[in-house]
């Protein structure tokens, strides 16, 4: 059997990413690094299912992962839910609001809409700084229980441990990302890529051009509340500049960096958006720097990001056509 | 038996120009059809009021009795009424073959999400003997694998054209589909036109410039001059009457 070169590296990333305690059990911080990138690399595939398939820009989209992160801290701390309905409770709110915004927002043309979930956004980020009583303002919420142990006959897995967290954040990752797989592979995921392709020919060959859209935008933000809801849980606090304008303009930025519209874009963007500044903190002053310039040539040399280029290497090697392209 | 097109005094202006002015036709039965007119004649105004991109300031448009004036073009492509676009249109990044296998999918949102886990069924396997058939017509067989952008102008136009006739439409409506393409492309297109239309006999409403082109693919030809319709018959009769001379054919 030939593998293409999407499932090769899928294949690694997941064989990493579950050998990642075994191989870093005795470096925490790199497990808290990857922990956090992972965090990132859920909401960051729902920001693929909607830019890099569909072809729609949000700018607003950490504000809805703030809403999953708020109603999930707030189920379990204050309701005493467990940690799956309340996961549950904040995918769907996220995605409730989705559908509230998308109603009107998505008959809107692409820079309107762009501007409006930015709008979006920047409104969530000051109700989550506002409002005192329910999210602590400014001061954000602190204290928000971790999920509970998990008992297998005389296994057990403590969530509340960096490693017990890291397995948890990469179960649901892994689930988010075999979502995305499945998505993009059937007729929904060919519907959603002819609209980025050409919205007039999608419409003239029986695609609900709206309806379409807005299943995409619902599905993305509840993504992006699942993802949301892990951070503020990883980081037992949610405070509103997590999910502020910066931060879904640096989701967006990881999926370029990733490669757009590529099943592993999303993962290795966040990889390499929240571990690569960490790792460069010895030159504290420089990294930023540093991190602009890898952006800037990326941009000029590999614009469909790493996966892209990752692409046209491969090609090269292989003198062949490469099998990494979307659903095929 | 009711017409399978009927379109009945349509006007539309845009400002101050009145693209359509009370323009009316019937197709009342199985053909190739002609739409020809000079420039700014209202030919693509009215296509795209037949293909609910545009909606009518009056008038009306029957699919087969039914009304569909300012109904989406999704749910008229639903109803059976595919359409190419003037400026050639194909999905650039799939392949030939999904591009053809695009058109066939049902675009339901409710059977796609019951379709998520059945890509490679007995249907699909069907429909990509059809695709792969279609595509061998137009000589495009050997390019099934390769991304539709990899592809000349003439041999796009030919994959968007055959794109249509998977979704097995009830009325294919062609926008100048003879621009763009060489003399040895325009014959295959014509042969494979002809041909498709006698395996389906269904209407194909063509709108072209190429006179020559259309007048031999066609058997009745509608001109429309300043809006409005000025002769609808055959191609020889179409030909040979004064009015249509001066206002278009000179």
């Amino acid at each position: 059997m030939k593998l293409s070169l999407s499932t090769i590296v899928t294949i690694v990333i997941l064989a990493f990413g579950a050998l990642a305690p075994f191989i870093f059990g005795g470096q925490p911080y790199i497990l808290y690094v990857l922990t956090l990138a992972l965090c990132y690399t859920i909401p960051a595939i729902g920001v693929n299912i909607l830019y890099g398939y569909t072809g729609l820009v949000s700018l607003g989209h950490m504000g809805f992962a703030g809403v999953g992160a708020y109603t999930t801290a707030l189920l379990m701390k204050d309701v005493g839910l467990p940690f799956v309905p309340s996961l549950f409770g904040g995918m769907f709110a996220a995605g409730f609001l989705g559908f509230l915004v998308g109603i009107p927002c998505l008959r809107l043309r692409s820079h309107y809409f762009i501007i409006v979930t930015l709008a979006v956004g920047m409104i969530l980020f000051t109700l989550f700084n506002n409002l005192d009583g329910l999210t602590g303002g400014a001061e954000g919420l602190p204290g928000i229980p971790r999920p509970g142990n998990i008992e297998i006959g005389s296994f057990v897995l403590d969530f509340r441990s960096l490693t017990g967290f890291y397995v948890l954040t990469f179960i649901i990752a892994a689930l988010t990302f075999g979502l995305q797989y499945i998505l993009v592979r059937s007729d929904f995921g060919r519907s959603l890529s002819s609209l980025r392709q050409d919205e007039s020919l999608a419409a003239a060959r029986g695609v609900n051009v709206f309806g379409h859209k807005l299943a995409a935008f619902v599905l993305s933000t509840a993504i992006a509340g699942v993802g949301g809801a892990m951070k503020v849980l990883f980081l037992r606090a949610a405070a509103p500049l997590s999910f502020d304008m910066n931060e879904s303009i640096n989701l967006m930025m990881m999926l370029i960096l990733g490669g757009a519209g590529y099943l592993v874009g999303p993962v290795i963007g966040a990889i390499t958006f929240i571990a690569l500044p960490e790792f460069l903190r010895v030159a504290a002053e420089m990294r930023l720097i540093f991190f602009g310039f890898v952006l800037l040539i990326l941009a000029r040399f590999a614009p469909r990001g790493i996966c892209g280029a990752a692409e046209v290497a491969y090609r090269k090697l292989a003198n062949k056509e490469a099998n990494v392209v979307r659903y095929t | 038996m009711s017409a399978i097109l009927e379109v009945s005094d349509i006007s539309k202006s845009f400002g101050g120009i009145q693209a359509v002015n009370g323009a009316s036709f019937t197709l009342d039965h199985p053909g190739i059809y002609g739409l020809i007119g000079p420039n700014g004649a209202g030919k693509t105004t009215m296509f795209d009021i037949i293909c609910g991109r545009q909606v009518p300031d009056a008038g009306k448009v029957l699919f087969h009795s039914s009304r569909v004036d300012g109904v989406e073009p999704y749910k008229l492509s639903r109803q059976g009424l595919a359409r190419t676009f003037q400026e050639c249109r194909v999905l650039p990044e799939e392949t030939c073959l999904d591009n053809v296998l695009f058109a066939a999918q049902s675009k339901r949102m409710t059977s796609e999400m019951l379709q998520v886990f059945t890509r490679n069924t007995k249907h699909r396997r069907d429909a990509e003997v059809e695709a792969r058939r279609l595509l061998r017509l137009i000589n495009l067989e050997q390019y099934a694998d390769q991304p539709a952008s990899d592809l000349s102008y003439g041999q796009r136009r030919l994959l968007e054209i055959v794109s249509c006739f998977m979704s097995k439409p009830r009325i294919l409506l062609l926008d100048e589909p003879a621009s763009g393409i060489n003399p040895t492309l325009l014959n295959t297109l014509r042969d494979f036109l002809v041909e498709l239309y006698e395996e389906t006999k269904i209407v194909f409403l063509i709108v072209e410039h190429n006179m020559e082109f259309i007048m031999s693919l066609a058997s009745t030809i509608i001109v429309m001059h300043q809006g409005r319709v000025l002769m609808q018959g055959a191609p020889e009769q179409v030909q040979a009457d004064e009015s249509v001379i001066d206002a278009y054919l000179g």
